[in-house]
């Protein structure tokens, strides 16, 4: 009896043991991804490093034929996308966050989540897909007719084809709504009842509230969506290189075609044949990586003081 | 006074407007992705491989395959990683390495798709010299691993503390408190969280692109290239046949429905055989 209790309560130790050490290295195993990322794409990224150092970041020359490679064109059409993206969308997303608080019944809220809830779950390649039939196509007629309205021939005949920024700019702003807007919902949702309700009942109208009340509750976990939202856009892939055109020169007007470091890659990684060329381009997967996660944590950062205040 | 009214109501229009026009691209977006998709599928298109370029007919078998076995590697390869480290950073909820964890989590989920593709190109296909299935299930498992655990811990954290310690009251230790408490409680919580995780990089696309390569070939083998249904839809997308531009639409109604079949269908069929059995 004695010995078979010590028995079993050795089994149990080592079963308790054993458990201790796998979940311990899953969560180191997790840390080191990050480390492993970093460590691999630096690597890989040598023969680039070497060749252009540092001022890689701000060249604006992108050329396989010369090997000359520098990513600021690539960055700029990033941050275009990205921001324009942000600026696009964001009204829209407070607006429908606040309609689906504030002003809509349960029998219109409902629908509408899950409609938001369904467009933010499709993947990037067939909001791509569309981009490029539906999209692209108004966004050339549209060119089409600007350019008449302000008299530019170069803008009729050369920036007809419809892809470029200005698509990926309005493609991007239709994929970072449904995130946006939910994560807006969800802290609007959480605004105290009685905040509301008190300043209703000093005779404040509904705008009144939502100005002085919710907007002000919600302030920072809203930057902290937008941030995150950003985080986003800047390293959408599928969707961006199908309408952005492919361009690798520094992009002159919204209707250039132009590349985000991540739609060069996709782009051109498997034309590149060079050790250099694609060095350059694991270089621009680094930058991404790098900015993506400082994005990421930048933005855990502002909500998680947004819940302790 | 009337200042204020009015601003009321133009802001409630604003506001209605903003919800409208949003709902109107939305809706339009499923209307054309849902009858362009459906108006070319027959039954050759879920049995058969593509046609030979430019030419009509064919389907894409091939690229379902692909996605279904990439898709159930990837979570395969990722569930053991992503559940114990949720289950670490559930159990130490209140340790600086736990919140790093997290936090590291929290930053993986934001990484690129692109450059989960990229770091698969180089860690895996140019050190074995091979496109390969199992190297783009690998590069998927890295975006499976994060999102499981997140969800794991939240799921986790929501078992009443009162059940665990009751547990510890017995003499039980950690690992059958997890075991036989808290993953029982939240398993269907856990087996969503799954779903959604597996729905997500089913529809993935960068990271395929330079490890899955695509083939247009029925494919069994996991060393080989292989297709799957976000690779193909690229590919036709970009191709100037109009065959294979239907066959992208097409492509892309037969991705969503394996996405939400993922997503709420097994949900469903799981939560009907647990409701049965208790």
């Amino acid at each position: 009896m004695v010995a078979r209790q010590s028995r079993g309560d050795r089994r149990e130790l080592v079963r308790e043991r054993v458990f201790d050490a796998v979940s311990l290295t899953a969560a180191v195993a997790l840390v080191a991804t990050i480390v492993l990322f970093l460590l691999q794409l630096f690597i890989a990224s040598k023969d680039s490093r070497a060749a252009f150092g540092l001022p890689f970041l701000w060249r604006s020359e992108w050329n396989p034929v010369t090997e000359q490679f520098g990513a600021l064109p690539m960055i700029v059409g990033t941050l275009i996308t990205g921001f324009g993206a942000l600026l696009v969308s964001t009204p829209f997303a407070l607006g429908v966050a606040i309609f689906l608080a504030d002003y809509a019944n349960r029998r219109i809220a409902g629908p509408v989540k899950s409609l938001i809830g369904l467009l933010g779950g499709l993947p990037s390649v067939i909001f791509g897909l569309w981009g490029l039939f539906v999209l692209v196509p108004l966004v050339s007629r549209f060119e089409v007719w600007f350019g008449h309205l302000v008299g530019s021939e170069a803008l009729v005949s050369a920036g007809t084809t419809g892809v470029g920024l200005l698509s990926a700019i309005l493609l991007l702003a239709i994929m970072i709504l449904p995130f946006s807007a939910s994560l807006i919902l969800e802290s609007l949702i959480v605004v105290p009842a009685e905040l509301r309700e008190g300043a209703l009942a000093l005779g404040a109208t509904k705008w009144d509230t939502i100005q002085n009340i919710e907007l002000p509750y919600i302030r920072r976990s809203t930057v902290g969506a937008l941030v995150l939202a950003l985080g986003r856009a800047l390293g959408e892939t599928m969707a961006v290189t199908m309408v952005i055109g492919n361009g690798i020169r520094m992009p002159h007007s919204l209707f250039d075609p132009s590349n985000t470091l991540a739609s060069a890659i996709a782009n051109q990684f498997l034309e590149a044949t060079s050790p250099l060329y694609i060095s350059s381009l694991i270089e621009l997967g680094l930058i991404l990586f790098v900015l993506a996660i400082l994005i990421n944590v930048a933005a855990r950062v502002i909500l998680r003081r947004g819940v302790e205040t | 006074m009337r200042g204020r009214t009015f601003k009321n109501a133009l802001m409630s229009v604003l506001v209605a407007a903003a919800a409208v026009v949003i709902i109107a691209i939305l809706v339009v977006m499923i209307w054309h992705i849902f009858f362009s998709g459906v108006r070319y599928l027959n039954w050759d298109f879920f049995t058969k491989a593509p046609a030979v370029f430019g030419e009509a007919g064919g389907g894409v078998f091939n690229a379902i395959v692909g996605s279904v076995l990439i898709t159930l590697v990837a979570s395969a390869l990722g569930t053991p990683f992503g559940v114990f480290a949720g289950i670490y950073v559930a159990e130490h909820e209140d340790q600086r390495f736990a919140s790093a964890v997290r936090l590291c989590a929290d930053a993986l989920q934001g990484v690129p798709s692109i450059v989960i593709g990229i770091f698969g190109y180089t860690f895996l296909v140019a050190r074995f010299r091979s496109y390969s299935a199992l190297s783009a299930s690998i590069a998927l498992a890295f975006m499976f691993i994060p999102t499981t655990a997140r969800v794991t811990e939240e799921v986790l954290l929501l078992v009443p503390s009162s059940l665990k310690e009751a547990a510890y009251a017995l003499g039980a230790r950690r690992s059958s408190v997890v075991w036989n408490i808290s993953i029982k409680s939240a398993a269907s919580g856990i087996t969503s969280g799954l779903l959604t995780s597996m729905a997500r990089i089913a529809g993935e696309t960068a990271p395929l692109l330079f490890t899955a390569f695509g083939s247009r070939y029925i494919e069994w083998n996991m060393l080989r290239p292989m297709s799957a249904l976000p690779l193909q839809i690229y590919i036709d997308a970009g191709s100037p046949y109009p065959a294979q531009q239907q066959q992208a639409w097409s492509a892309a109604f037969v991705l969503i429905l394996l996405i939400l079949l993922l997503q709420y269908g097994i949900r469903f069929v799981i939560s009907r055989v647990l409701r049965v059995k208790a």
